[in-house]
């Protein structure tokens, strides 16, 4: 095997409110290849689950609870979660 | 009210929110709050660390509930002790508007015969 081969991992991305009712789960798992960034997942997401496109610029992504740009590399322990507009109170 | 209690206090301030009876989308008969708790937990935690930054105050609660809840109930309780009013009346507005826009709540309006998740802010 070619060490320069990026390998493959898969990431477990949590769902909330009206994201989850539209995927009909809470958690879904995308495989990315290593020193994937935020946006690399957010573009397998929509093509994976195409029913949240109209939804792409309606949520954020947070990597460790905390919201990230999409710069922001990944590894395989993050905790991953996209949040729709917030409404609490 | 005992959280709240401290003989170096002399104001309490105490903001609840309720479930309202009707929204932009008609008559409400029940909330559903959602919440990603372990975020939510650490936002809130934020929040009220800056309220101790920013006054003095005694004694500070922040409550939010999740799940179903009917019109008329409680959804949030935030309540702030401090030695003179004015901090505690700041902290307490300033707790509400942070809440609503950085603590990862969502709100679904349930009507007599549909549902709709509330439109809201966007996390930034």
């Amino acid at each position: 095997m070619r060490s320069d081969i990026p390998a493959n991992y898969n990431l477990k991305v949590r769902l909330f409110a009206i994201l989850r009712d539209v995927v009909g789960e809470g958690e879904i798992a995308i495989t990315v290849p290593t020193g994937a960034t935020v946006r690399f997942l957010e573009n397998e997401i929509l093509k994976k689950y195409p029913q949240l496109k109209s939804f792409s610029n309606k949520f954020v992504t947070s990597v460790n609870y905390k919201v990230t740009s999409g710069d922001t590399i990944l590894s395989s322990s993050d905790e991953i979660a996209l949040l729709p507009p917030v409404s609490g109170g | 009210m005992s959280e709240l209690e401290d003989k170096s206090g002399g104001a309490v301030s105490i903001f609840m929110g309720n479930v309202r009876n009707h929204g932009k989308h008609g008559n409400v008969a029940e909330i559903y709050y959602e919440a990603y708790r372990e975020m939510a937990e650490e936002k809130m935690r934020e929040i009220e660390n800056e309220v101790h930054a920013k006054w003095n105050i005694q004694k500070l609660v922040t409550i939010h509930r999740i799940g179903k809840l009917k019109v008329g109930e409680t959804s949030i309780l935030i309540g702030v002790c401090s030695e003179h009013r004015h901090e505690a009346f700041e902290a307490c507005r300033y707790i509400i508007n942070n809440v609503k826009t950085r603590v990862p709540i969502w709100k679904k309006e349930i009507f007599e015969e549909s549902q709709k998740w509330s439109d809201g802010i966007l996390l930034g």
